[in-house]
């Protein structure tokens, strides 16, 4: 259900009256849910000084946005739970609002977000990534509240959300994806047609669950005969996890590069890509090192990629910033993996080589203006690496350092550099979060150049109290198939020096801390 | 003349020295710290006078070795090879001289051989001219050290130990050079060592001229110490009689146990018409007044008893043992005991253990024997482990006669004659599996140790992993002045630090407030470190504060829990080994740990038969008198 709004550039559609806004105006909002009194379903009216937009998140994402909202103009409305009262976000944004004591209960609690920006008078809600950020019932409940949802459509966030639909929307585009089957027939009938797909397309295979999810009701096979074995296990298994004995089989693409382009879709049927990035760095299928673009050297394989992504998401009917992902194997196959409905962590590395601000767009497209460039406008300039500094142990397994106070936060800047991050000295990260310190984005000429300045960087960063990853990422920056772009989601596993490295700390920091010691105990105890 | 330079062989340093007229200064640095200052004489105080010291021209400088190793790394926090290459750096000429204990190296106690050479063979890349002692005057004690100095090609300076009493005659030492002349060759410079200053100047004089007179052309340095104040007196009548170095130090630093001034002895001999060779005596003035205004920051370590110390002819104590002494006193709370520990049971336990040399560590011995004397109620009654091993002969044979018969018998019980039989002579220590130690080493450190890390673990295990752990973590300390490393009392607010680090960075270190937090009961401290704000938080109780409040139990209690297996530390101890692990069975009687107070080690024997329990002892730990070691379970 849509309510209309007075409100200029704020409506979930294009509205037809296109005009600057004028200073004061007001909002209609419809009570979707009691703050004043349970049946209150009554109209009232706000008198507001600009239009405000609810941020739906906390960390660095929240600043980035607020940053975002209050360039364009606009009053930027922070939400929080309790462990984060002392987070920066609250700080720069124009108001919060604590919305309960959580730990990540409020911040997911579709309800209670909605109300506040009812309350406060937002006409729009960034969700960020995370939390609600891909939930379809968020989207949905903003729809139906009035307020603009910053992404696409609900219908488009579900259709996508979900692998079976997914995958049909992108095969009726001839978009190549990894070979698989649909659901297996049921008894002898699937076994045969498992047997038919390994012969045919090699293993190993992936023997999946219909209704698994997040790594679960996943199991590699490496042999006929084992999957034979398998399908059987695998189905009451499923039924027991999900209450679904639905299983299907994916080819496992070996050692890909994971690859991904940026796309920006207005609601007026213009959908661009800002090129592609590389995310092939990661730990468990999390992310830590983005570059931009992708360093493969056929360049019409990069193309390729960018025109699939395109195609894909207006097959998806897709509008505002999302991220089509693919994996591309070692014969440079492409695959497509899955569309990400929400701005990513890493979108940082494509603004920096395409010079276009996406959470800016983002919010201008919500309010259904049309893309004001075009294709050929976007130009990508030199390279961009952006590392993710999280306050994890990365030689303890990358175990978060949560519960720690920074103590020294001495961070680098100069040309080329931009830091997205949301800690300060004396900060104490919240147990109860990610881990995420702050994102380093470095963009350079060349690829050689950026990684130059990474290095720079990296060695003029302090970071006291927690451990992050910042000493893994600096023996990273010298590792020659790092320098030579040479690196694909096996990169962590096959590269075990990156792990050996010694204290990260300053010989200045030390020698401060034998200072402290003496002037506490008011003799030095390891002179006496 | 030719001035005598780091690098030269001792065959050019022996014709330089014949062939001059005058004679030469060693600068001892080092030995002045040790008796003057506890050891504490930092590094950053030897850089800041090395450029001066360089200038003038002395034969060798003597900046390690004795106990210096040892409290390098223990209280001084500084690696001892890295402060001989930093000063390497500013004096690239001076010789340095170090003082090896023989068979002892730079220790309490026998090493075995290999450890011996390794440790020689890794110094003496950085050290040039060895002086070498034993404490009993025992030439064999010496020998490994001996030939690994010849064979590294360095200036090798055997000594024999100085003493006074009716054995102390000329014709034993001129036995001794004889022996040592025997073992070396003639290639040696040979040490007179006064440790504790004793004697007249007229019996140096006389030993100086029975020496030269059978051996012409052997060179003599004589070291001693100004304890009575009259070292200048015993240098000048050994210059007179022949000796060609001696030993003084800057006079900026000199105090009332160590050498005496060097401008002092060049003005005294300069009247009897003689010269030094080099010494550049400007230099040696500008050294002292780089020094002057060091001194203040080492005020702690001085002396707390001012004024020279005459009797030392009576009691004996090496110039180097004075101030530990006193120290040792003042924090036993023996002090009001002093005067008769020093002039009536030291010179008694002298006497009755041998009249040998009291000097390391020998003196150790001696000392704590006649501690334990007085403050233990019955004499011989509290052995030391280190006591019974000279009584069983460990150390070497009894240079002029063996104790008496009740001081064994008070020592190992009735049976002693059985127990010396089985048990004494002199023994080789059996060579250690040093890959075995480099591998314990490894696993201490978590990462390959370094030769000279190794050469460090070797001598004192424990203090060597906390140092090394130390540095992990505090960095190069060196760099910090005495005023700021040896600070007491806390720094004012507001207060800038500044200094360059090991790697050549200039710091700024500020500092900030101290403020309790109540809630977590832990104080803060804020520095503002290079422009950048920090906070470090310590306990509000210091762990020395809080150890001691653990109860002193009396040792009649720890002696009744003993016998319930219940074993307690007897005094005031570090644990430096424990021989047993739990689920061990053990008779009484077994050798459950070994605790070291004063430098001296003390097995502790199980009193009952049983199984050992929990072991709350940690290796290195301090504890109390009383402090829980480790339980037995009685059968």
């Amino acid at each position: 259900m849509q309510t209309t709004s007075d409100l200029e550039q704020c409506g979930s559609r294009p509205l037809r009256r296109i005009s600057s806004p004028p200073l004061i105006t007001t909002v209609e909002i419809k009570k979707t849910c009691g703050i004043n009194s349970a049946n209150n379903l009554s109209i009232k009216r706000y008198p507001i000084v600009k239009k405000k937009i609810l941020i739906a998140n906390r960390g660095e994402i929240a600043l980035r946005i607020i940053r975002a909202v209050q360039e364009l103009g606009y009053t930027a409305a922070a939400i929080y739970e309790k462990p984060d009262n002392e987070a920066l976000h609250i700080r720069a944004a124009d108001e919060a609002v604590c919305i309960g004591d959580g730990p990540r209960v409020d911040y997911l609690n579709i309800d209670k977000v909605i109300a506040t920006a009812q309350k406060v008078g937002a006409c729009a809600i960034h969700p960020g990534y995370g939390f609600l950020a891909e939930n379809p019932a968020f989207a949905k409940a903003c729809e139906d509240a009035g307020l603009t949802f910053i992404g696409p459509a609900s219908e488009v966030i579900e259709n996508l959300g979900n692998k079976v639909i997914a995958r049909e929307i992108m095969a009726k585009a001839n978009i190549p994806m990894v070979p698989g089957t649909s659901n297996l027939t049921a008894g002898e009938a699937g076994t045969a047609e498992a047997v038919e797909f390994g012969r045919k397309y090699g293993y190993p295979i992936m023997l999946k669950a219909t209704s698994g999810g997040g790594g679960r009701g996943i199991r590699r096979i490496e042999t006929e005969a084992e999957l034979v074995e398998s399908i059987p296990l695998a189905r009451s298994e499923a039924k027991a996890a999900f209450n679904d004995d639905r299983v299907y089989l994916e080819k496992v693409v070996l050692t890909p590069k994971h690859v991904e382009v940026q796309i920006i879709a207005d609601k007026w049927g213009t959908v661009l890509h800002l090129g592609t990035r590389d995310c092939s760095i990661q730990r468990r299928n999390q992310k830590l090192v983005e570059i931009a673009p992708s360093l493969i050297k056929d360049q019409k394989l990069l193309d390729t990629i960018c025109q699939t992504a395109v195609v894909a998401a207006r097959a998806a009917n897709y509008t505002n910033a999302g991220t089509v992902e693919f994996l591309v194997d070692r014969e440079m196959n492409l695959y497509f993996m899955e569309i990400n409905t929400r701005v990513q962590v890493e979108h940082t590395v494509s603004e920096m080589i395409t010079g276009i601000d996406i959470v800016r767009t983002q919010i201008k497209l919500a309010m259904g203006k049309k893309l004001s460039f075009s294709q050929d406008d976007v130009q990508l300039r030199g390279h961009a690496i952006e590392m993710r500094i999280n306050a994890e142990d990365p030689q303890n397994n990358f175990m978060p350092e949560g519960g720690k106070t920074v103590s020294v936060y001495r961070s680098p800047g100069g040309y080329g550099v931009r830091l997205d991050g949301f800690v300060y000295q004396g900060y104490k990260i919240p147990e109860v979060y990610d881990s995420l310190l702050v994102k380093l984005t470095v963009h350079g000429y060349s690829w050689n150049e950026t990684v130059d300045r990474m290095r720079r960087c990296l060695h003029n960063f302090v970071i006291a109290g927690p451990k992050t990853t910042i000493p893994f990422y600096q023996n990273l920056v010298n590792d020659q198939d790092f320098q030579n772009g040479q690196f694909d989601t096996s990169y962590l596993e096959t590269h075990d020096h990156l792990f050996e490295y010694t204290d990260q700390r300053t010989e200045v920091n030390k020698i401060a801390r034998l200072i402290a010691e003496i002037h506490f105990r008011q003799e030095n105890p390891y002179a006496i | 003349m030719e001035h005598i330079i780091q690098g030269m062989s001792i065959k050019e340093v022996l014709s330089t020295i014949r062939g001059t007229d005058g004679y030469f200064i060693t600068n001892t640095a080092s030995d002045l710290s040790q008796s003057d200052f506890k050891n504490r004489i930092l590094l950053h105080t030897d850089l800041l006078a090395a450029p001066a010291r360089e200038k003038a021209k002395y034969l060798s400088l003597e900046i390690t070795g004795g106990a210096s190793i040892h409290v390098d790394i223990l209280r001084k926090q500084v690696d001892p090879f890295l402060k001989l290459k930093l000063l390497r750096e500013k004096m690239p000429n001076t010789m340095f001289q170090t003082l090896c204990r023989g068979v002892n190296l730079f220790g309490y106690r026998p090493y075995p051989q290999n450890v011996i050479r390794q440790t020689v063979r890794e110094f003496a890349k950085y050290v040039d001219v060895w002086r070498v002692f034993d404490f009993l005057n025992y030439i064999p004690n010496m020998q490994a050290v001996f030939e690994e100095v010849q064979a590294a090609g360095k200036i090798l300076e055997p000594s024999i130990c100085f003493s006074t009493g009716p054995e102390h005659t000329n014709d034993y030492y001129l036995s001794k050079v004889a022996e040592i002349l025997a073992v070396t060759g003639e290639d040696i410079l040979l040490c007179i060592k006064n440790h504790g200053g004793l004697g007249t100047p007229k019996r140096i004089g006389s030993l100086v001229e029975a020496i030269k007179g059978k051996f012409p052309d052997l060179v003599i340095h004589y070291h001693g110490h100004n304890t009575d104040g009259n070292d200048v007196g015993r240098i000048t009548a050994a210059v007179l009689n022949g000796a060609e170095i001696i030993d003084a130090a800057d006079h900026a630093f000199t105090g009332y146990y160590g050498p005496p001034p060097i401008l002092t002895v060049i003005d005294t001999l300069k009247d009897y018409g003689k010269n030094p060779a080099t010494v550049d005596v400007e230099a040696v003035i500008e050294t002292s007044e780089v020094l002057r205004n060091e001194r203040e920051h080492y005020d702690y370590f001085e002396s707390q008893f001012k004024g020279f110390s005459p009797t030392v002819q009576i009691h004996k104590l090496p110039g180097g043992a004075m101030g530990s002494s006193f120290e040792q006193a003042v924090k036993g709370g023996f002090l009001d005991q002093m005067p008769h520990i020093l002039h009536e049971e030291l010179p008694k336990v002298q006497i009755e253990l041998g009249n040998w040399w009291s000097v390391t560590p020998g003196s150790q011995i001696i000392w704590t024997t006649a501690v334990s004397n007085v403050l233990g109620g019955e004499r011989y009654g509290n052995p030391s482990g280190d006591l019974k091993n000279l009584l069983l002969g460990k150390y070497g044979p009894f240079p002029f006669y063996q104790p008496a018969d009740w001081i064994y018998e008070k020592v190992f019980g009735s049976d002693w004659q059985d127990i010396l039989a089985r048990e004494g002579g002199k023994e080789d220590i059996e060579d250690i599996d040093l890959e075995q130690e480099r591998a314990s080493l490894t696993k201490r450190l978590g990462t390959e140790p370094t030769e000279q890390q190794l050469v460090l673990y070797l001598q004192h295990p424990n203090d060597a992993v906390d140092f090394f752990k130390f540095e992990e973590e505090f960095g190069h300390v060196h760099v910090l002045p005495p005023s700021v490393f040896l600070r007491r009392g806390g720094y004012e607010v507001g207060e800038t630090i500044h200094f360059k680090d090991h790697y050549g960075k200039e710091h700024i270190i500020e500092i900030g407030p101290k403020q309790l937090d109540e809630n977590e009961g832990k104080w803060n401290i804020y520095l503002n470190v290079d422009h950048q704000q920090r906070i470090y938080s310590f306990q509000e109780e210091s762990s020395a504060a809080a150890a001691a409040k653990v109860p002193e139990i009396s040792g009649k209690e720890i002696a009744e829990l003993a016998q319930a297996g219940d074993m307690r530390a007897p005094f005031s101890a570090n644990v430096c080994d424990i021989k047993v692990e739990e689920g061990q069975l053990v008779k009484a009687g077994d050798t459950l740990l070994i605790m070291e107070a004063m430098k001296m080690q003390t097995p502790v024997n199980s009193e009952v038969d049983g199984t050992v329990g929990k072991i709350f002892a940690e290796l290195g730990q301090s504890l109390k008198a009383g402090g829980k070691l480790l339980q037995i379970e009685i059968k």
